[in-house]
């Protein structure tokens, strides 16, 4: 974990050393090659446990691909944000990098730790960078409310899990994920007892987020800077499911009758928030939309507790986190053309960035879970659990299904088809960067489609 | 043509010095008032975003990374050799050769194995029991404490 740990410290002070012009050239290379080395953590030689442990940090299968795509997008945030904070002070820029770098640093040690307290401490601590992100770094001045919904949603969803956590410390004697998979069953009858397991998954539904505490999140994406919203639907999203399969292991007998109601709020959720994306303005809403109505479906496959709903959930997660970070990057490449997020002031740019459309057009299919791709490989395993459950949520998948082909349709028809409008005169073409920004995004979910067995989890 | 020409007025020179960065046929099917005005508000080199000279008129060989020709070929290169060849490319060939990821393949030819094994002795291919009854001594009932 070292490896990967002390060369993500070190890109702090590379980002303050190295000469004003060449800040960007060399945190991207060092990041790209810190993303490198984190490759060596998929190497998986035991049929179950952990690897790379020490005495408070360790990799599994479960974390493994979340750790690796967190590592991977670094280098992208930073080829992201490289054109919209070209024209701020040079010393702006360094402690852009640093705030991104810091991110990264406690991601890492969130997935990688082996004491659940320390996982919730670099829970919380991820908070920080990424107020910071869209109160400092973001556009317009609803960024300041969104940072407040941002903060406290999380904030009041995690605290009781705080409680809790201290009261497992309590009774089992240990919070260890290495050893708490083995303790015995705990005896969990009392009324108190269920608030204990409610206060354990609520944090990471919120975070999620679940359909009913989402509200925060279209707020941070839109009001977030591109390399902000990256991050948020890549990785910081899939916290919440990280730490909800992690819990389980501990809330056993408990979760068989109290997780229905929020597998149906769940799916329910996915209808009704790919209801609202139907009906989207501002493209970057859209998108977060989007990634709430996916984010549910994870939920859903979680909460069955099934070992395909699990397979399903990670796989959909890792998938996720590629296909809408490369739309948060699309959407900036329009926002940073025409300076606005409104889907009908920006139609019909495919006649003037027809590069740009092939990227669309793939990343637009990727989000609908085009085959072989592994967005239908994870829904259609959480879909099969779920239908294996009851029969009928797949009225429920299947209409979400539906929708989501509907809107992903609706976004790129909107975006991409119909007439230039004509104030849209002289757009800059499509740079390089924003050409190899998606092509860093897309090819690793394509290749992805050959080894599906690295973000199978430990359940398959 | 020259009345159409003549509407791009005090715009034409500046257009002709100034090569636009890419050519984008803006004419519409019927009637050309939209176009004129469009073209007086918006030249289409120089003013492009807000008032500032677009990249391309200074460096026609921008790739979106930085205003310095220099920095911004290197920016270029570094970009796509580490993120293509090597971490790709060079990443994706390191995860190919991986050894048996979590021991799938071998558990396979283990089961496999079994199964052949089983068939040859006239086993069922699976017992009903996930341990071996024999191998669990249960606690006699006075063993307790």
């Amino acid at each position: 974990m070292l490896k990967i740990l002390l060369p993500t410290l070190m890109l702090i002070p590379t980002a303050w050393l190295v000469p004003g012009k060449w800040l960007w050239p060399t945190t991207l290379l060092h990041s790209l090659i810190i993303a490198l080395i984190s490759l060596t953590w998929l190497t998986n030689l035991s049929e179950v446990g952990w690897s790379s442990l020490g005495s408070y940090l360790a990799t599994d299968a479960l974390s493994t691909p979340l750790l690796v795509l967190t590592c991977w997008l670094l280098p992208l945030m930073l080829l992201a944000s490289q054109n919209h904070t070209a024209s701020e002070p040079i010393n702006r820029q360094r402690m852009y990098v640093t705030l991104l770098t810091s991110l990264q640093f406690f991601l890492i040690l969130a997935f990688g730790a082996t004491e659940v307290i320390m996982f919730y401490v670099m829970f919380e601590a991820t908070l920080i960078p990424t107020l910071i992100l869209i109160t400092r770094w973001g556009n317009q001045a609803e960024r300041l409310n969104a940072g407040t919904y941002f903060l406290f949603y999380t904030l009041a969803g995690s605290l009781p899990l705080l409680v809790a956590l201290l009261l497992l410390q309590n009774n089992a004697g240990s919070l260890s994920l290495l050893t708490l998979a083995y303790s015995p069953p705990m005896q969990l009858t009392t009324y108190g007892d269920k608030l204990w397991w409610a206060a354990c998954l609520l944090a990471f539904l919120v975070k999620m987020p679940l359909y009913g505490v989402h509200l925060w999140l279209p707020k941070a994406h839109v009001e977030a800077p591109v390399a902000g919203s990256m991050i948020l639907a890549a990785v910081l999203l899939k916290l919440g499911g990280y730490g909800m399969m992690r819990m389980l292991t501990i809330l056993e007998p408990l979760t068989k009758e109290l997780s229905y109601p929020f597998i149906i709020f769940a799916l329910w959720g996915v209808l009704m928030t790919g209801s609202i994306c139907l009906r989207q303005t501002d493209l970057k809403s859209l998108i977060a939309y989007s990634s709430v109505s996916h984010m549910g479906l994870v939920v859903g496959g979680i909460l069955i507790q099934t070992p395909w709903g699990f397979s399903g959930a990670l796989i959909l997660m890792i998938a996720h986190g590629l296909t809408s970070s490369a739309l948060f990057c699309l959407a900036n490449t329009n926002y940073e053309r025409t300076h606005s997020r409104t889907m009908v002031l920006a139609r019909g740019l495919q006649m003037v960035l027809p590069l740009m459309t092939a990227w669309w057009f793939i990343a637009s299919l990727a989000n609908l879970a085009l085959p072989p791709l592994p967005n239908l490989m994870g829904e259609l395993m959480i879909i099969v659990s779920l239908f294996n459950w009851s029969w009928w949520t797949l009225a429920l998948t299947g209409a979400g299904t539906l929708i989501t082909a509907g809107y992903s349709l609706y976004m790129f028809l909107m975006t991409q088809r119909g007439q230039l409008p004509t104030h849209i005169t002289a757009l800059e073409p499509s740079h390089s960067r924003e050409h190899l920004l998606m092509a860093l995004h897309l090819l690793p979910l394509i290749l992805l489609v050959l080894k599906p067995e690295l973000i199978w989890g430990w359940t398959a | 043509m020259l009345t159409r020409l003549s509407r791009f007025g005090p715009a034409l020179p500046r257009l002709l010095s100034q090569p636009p960065s890419r050519f984008v046929s803006q004419s519409k099917p019927a009637g050309s008032a939209g176009s004129a005005a469009v073209t007086e508000l918006h030249p289409a080199a120089g003013d492009v975003g807000h008032g500032e000279v677009s990249q391309y008129v200074k460096n026609p060989e921008y790739h979106g990374f930085s205003s310095d020709p220099v920095v911004d070929e290197w920016n270029m290169k570094v970009g796509f050799f580490f993120g293509i060849s090597v971490a790709l490319v060079i990443g994706g060939t390191f995860i190919h050769y991986l050894p048996d990821h979590g021991l799938r393949q071998w558990a396979r030819r283990e089961a496999e194995r079994v199964i052949q094994q089983r068939e040859k002795e006239g086993l069922p291919l699976i017992g009903e029991d996930y341990y071996d009854r024999n191998k669990i001594a249960l606690p006699t009932a006075g063993g307790e404490e």
